[in-house]
């Protein structure tokens, strides 16, 4: 009797340490149940004891962001505002593992929004906004923050209908990053400058490595959202617009992205892609990149601190600007997520409060240590100026440089059928006809475009004079 | 009075989960039956499109990709699971010498995570240092199969399934096996009824009702399905795996937020609407044919 006691508790104890890993939905499967993010995955730094908390109940503010490279940087820095504020503020921060947007849609639609937000990439801005999720802040402004961050606020970058929503704090630089072992291996003395060099270098690292497992080129392709990373720095470099968007006509021409799809196409000819590329993600490529399989990919400037941590490289790397179509550099490589950080919740019971703590997250002390610590590298001149230089191995090839620019946004559009990455990879992958593809493409982007025009959602007015080599200089000289 | 106390408990115990399935079960559907007929992205005011997300639907080619995907997948996962839990259960019924060890193995895949398996499942199938490909290439059998590429994404989310079902399956199976008196076995047995004559003649029929309600349950979950395949694949390359249940969750959590892609509440409604027909089409396809199984037998 004892035995069959003691088999049951086994059994429950097993059983609800395997239903705490999850489930399979075997036999009770429902997709609206599964699919339901569950838990944040969350790492939370929980507030240090206040040394006020004697005398008066400090005020808890609750900080979300999906900054999750940014782990020890962002719990270091909220450590030390608990217990150095003289404002008896005591700030939880939650670092979202995944689904970062879809938590917050839930957090605020039964009143748990956090006080203070992270906004997340440009179009999270747009919707955040729209959905309610940020309070202006121009009333709240001071006077050193407009001086400091005046020449940085742009519409759509960080304020939306005129007013502000969020302010700057450090962008990602991209570049190309290439194995200089692979290089040397092959006898090539320096990365390519154009798209033609790019396919006969990628020919000449496959031939030097293949043997020992390394290819010339990758890239995430396994990415709907991302997988084309390496078309804007190459293509803005060359002068083009940002995700087949053409700022001059105010619409988009995937046709302007030709010349860049038809090299890598060539290269997945060539065979010089590392195999699987289609299944590829960033990470694994970024765990072959450490081991010396890859001999060059484009990427941000999130890869030093990658190959420092979380993947630490076995080989000699560096990186340099992107190539451009025919050599000539007639833009700028974009500054990723640059105009935006962090904004306050409307729903914030304690706003006040909240934004004490966002001043200070935005003092130049604060952003100066976003850069030193290799997070990523300011764009705001007050920082530049004071902060140094991150110790990171390669951090040096992502500085910014004259050819590093923010730049206008694209419109945020619901397109119907398939997305312009997952159609253009499509192509790169198995190939076919180019020109229909883009042809679709542009018939179906600026159908979905002139949509949210007609409904007032966006605005894209034609801007004949832009000219992206006007942004050169903007950030670095 | 004691009547009224009865009625009374029979309220409270049933209503937390009345409630529960009127919140999570019944609304949802009533919420999305009503959004088909809109435009809504998460925010502002939805914008009333008739039929329009249908006439969409019509032409949506990723629509009915995903379709043909989820029969592929369902029906190749299913012609497989079926017979060979069942075949399990067989197996596993007789009292032989580590039955119990082999039911706890074949059953654990049910009880893990799907996510966390599908990443372990990476680590076995990705082409370039997978430890299938490695195996295959060290007894040089291959020199690397693509195994999530476009040829053979699909027969490898087929793989998955199958594995992390089978153990379900037969463990219901074994659950019917045992419902079976012996003493039928051994009556066919002395009047010369060999195994194969006894499983057809004997376990079949008797099996029958557990064998519906399994194959019921088979179908829908299998066109239900679709975890492993967001978590190995997202539905690619390009749309090789897609599945209806994937191609809806999308619509409503668009796969990454740097994508220039919107919540399509409105649309992903009308899409899941769709599905559900057609996978009660199915069941109900299913239930003619059971009914004829019936006759049979």
């Amino acid at each position: 009797m004892a035995r069959k006691w003691l088999g049951i508790a086994l059994t429950g104890i097993l059983a609800s340490s395997l239903a705490a890993c999850g489930g399979n939905n075997e036999g009770n499967a429902s997709p609206s149940a599964s699919s339901a993010p569950s838990g944040t995955g969350a790492a939370s730094s929980s507030p240090a004891a206040s040394p006020a908390a004697s005398q008066a109940e400090p005020v808890k503010l609750n900080f979300w962001t999906p900054d999750r490279g940014a782990t020890d940087h962002i719990k270091a820095e909220i450590a030390r505002y608990n217990e150095t504020n003289k404002d008896n503020i005591q700030v939880e921060v939650n670092i979202m593992a995944e689904n970062y947007d879809q938590q917050l849609d839930i957090a605020f639609a039964s009143n748990q929004a956090p006080d203070i937000v992270r906004v997340n990439g440009l179009p999270s801005l747009s919707v955040f906004v729209k959905k309610g999720y940020l309070a202006p802040l121009d009333d709240l402004l001071t006077p050193d923050m407009k001086e400091r961050f005046g020449s940085l606020l742009r519409e759509g970058v960080n304020q939306i209908g005129g007013k502000t929503y969020t302010l700057p704090n450090y962008g990602t630089t991209q570049r190309l990053i290439y194995n200089v072992e692979l290089f040397e291996k092959a006898g090539i003395k320096e990365p390519p400058k154009t798209l033609q060099e790019m396919i006969d270098v990628a020919k000449k690292l496959t031939a030097a490595g293949k043997a020992d497992g390394a290819y010339g080129i990758a890239g995430n392709l396994k990415s709907t959202g991302s997988g084309l990373r390496f078309a804007d720095p190459i293509g803005m470099l060359s002068g083009m617009g940002s995700s087949g968007y053409d700022y001059k006509k105010g619409a988009f021409d995937f046709a302007q992205l030709k010349p860049i799809i038809e090299a890598y196409r060539q290269m997945k000819l060539d065979g010089s892609f590392i195999p699987g590329v289609e299944q590829l993600d960033i990470d694994p490529l970024r765990a072959q990149f450490a081991e010396g399989k890859i001999g060059m990919y484009v990427s941000t400037a999130s890869e030093p601190l990658v190959y420092k941590n979380q993947f630490p490289a076995k080989i000699k790397w560096a990186s340099a600007l992107p190539p451009t179509i025919d050599g000539q550099q007639r833009g700028i490589v974009p500054v990723g997520n640059a105009g935006i950080f962090i904004g306050l919740s409307p729903k914030s019971e304690h706003k006040e409060e909240a934004w004490k703590f966002i001043e200070w997250m935005y003092s130049d002390e604060v952003l100066k240590s976003y850069q030193e610590d290799g997070v990523g590298l300011s764009v705001v001149p007050s920082v530049i100026a004071k902060a140094g230089k991150p110790e990171i191995n390669g951090i040096d090839g992502f500085m910014p440089t004259k050819f590093d620019a923010i730049i206008p946004p694209v419109p945020i559009i619901a397109i119907e059928g398939m997305g312009y990455q997952e159609a253009l990879i499509k192509y790169i992958l198995v190939g076919g006809d180019l020109d229909a593809v883009i042809k679709d493409l542009n018939a179906r982007y600026n159908a979905a475009l002139d949509k949210a025009k007609a409904s007032g959602e966006v605005k894209a007015e034609p801007m004949p004079d832009f000219d992206l080599s006007q942004l050169q200089g903007t950030l670095a000289k | 009075m004691h009547r009224t106390r009865i009625k009374l408990e029979a309220v409270a115990f049933t209503l937390p989960s009345l409630l529960l399935t009127l919140a999570l079960g019944i609304y949802p559907i009533f919420w999305a039956i009503r959004y088909m007929f809109y435009e809504y992205a998460g925010y502002g005011t939805p914008k009333f499109v008739g039929l329009y997300n249908f006439e969409r639907l019509y032409h949506d080619e990723r629509f009915w990709n995903a379709v043909t995907n989820t029969l592929v997948y369902a029906g190749g996962k299913l012609l497989v699971t079926l017979p060979l839990s069942l075949l399990l259960a067989v197996l596993l019924n007789r009292r032989m010498r580590g039955a119990g060890l082999f039911k706890t193995i074949f059953f654990m895949p049910t009880v893990l995570s799907a996510s966390v398996m599908s990443i372990v499942f990476y680590v076995i199938f990705n082409s370039y240092n997978g430890m299938l490909n490695q195996l295959l290439q060290q007894i040089g059998l291959s020199r690397g199969v693509e195994w999530l590429g476009a040829n053979y994404a699909m027969l490898t989310m087929i793989l998955i399934a199958i594995w992390g079902a089978v153990g379900n399956y037969m463990l219901l199976f074994l659950a019917g096996l045992q419902g079976i008196p012996r003493d039928i076995y051994e009556s066919a047995s002395i009047d010369g009824a060999r195994p194969v004559q006894q499983f057809f003649y004997i376990t079949i029929p008797m099996l029958g009702p557990v064998l519906q309600m399994v194959m019921l349950l088979a179908i829908t979950v299998s066109l239900k399905g679709y975890e492993s395949i967001m978590v190995l694949t997202q539905g690619g390359p390009f749309g090789k795996t897609d599945v209806m249940f994937l191609y809806v969750y999308k619509m409503f959590f668009p796969v990454a937020s740097t994508t220039a892609e919107v919540q399509q509440y409105g649309y992903g409604s009308a899409v899941g609407f769709a599905a559900a027909l057609l996978i009660g089409a199915v069941t109900l396809i299913y239930f003619y044919a059971s009914k004829k199984l019936n006759s049979l037998y």
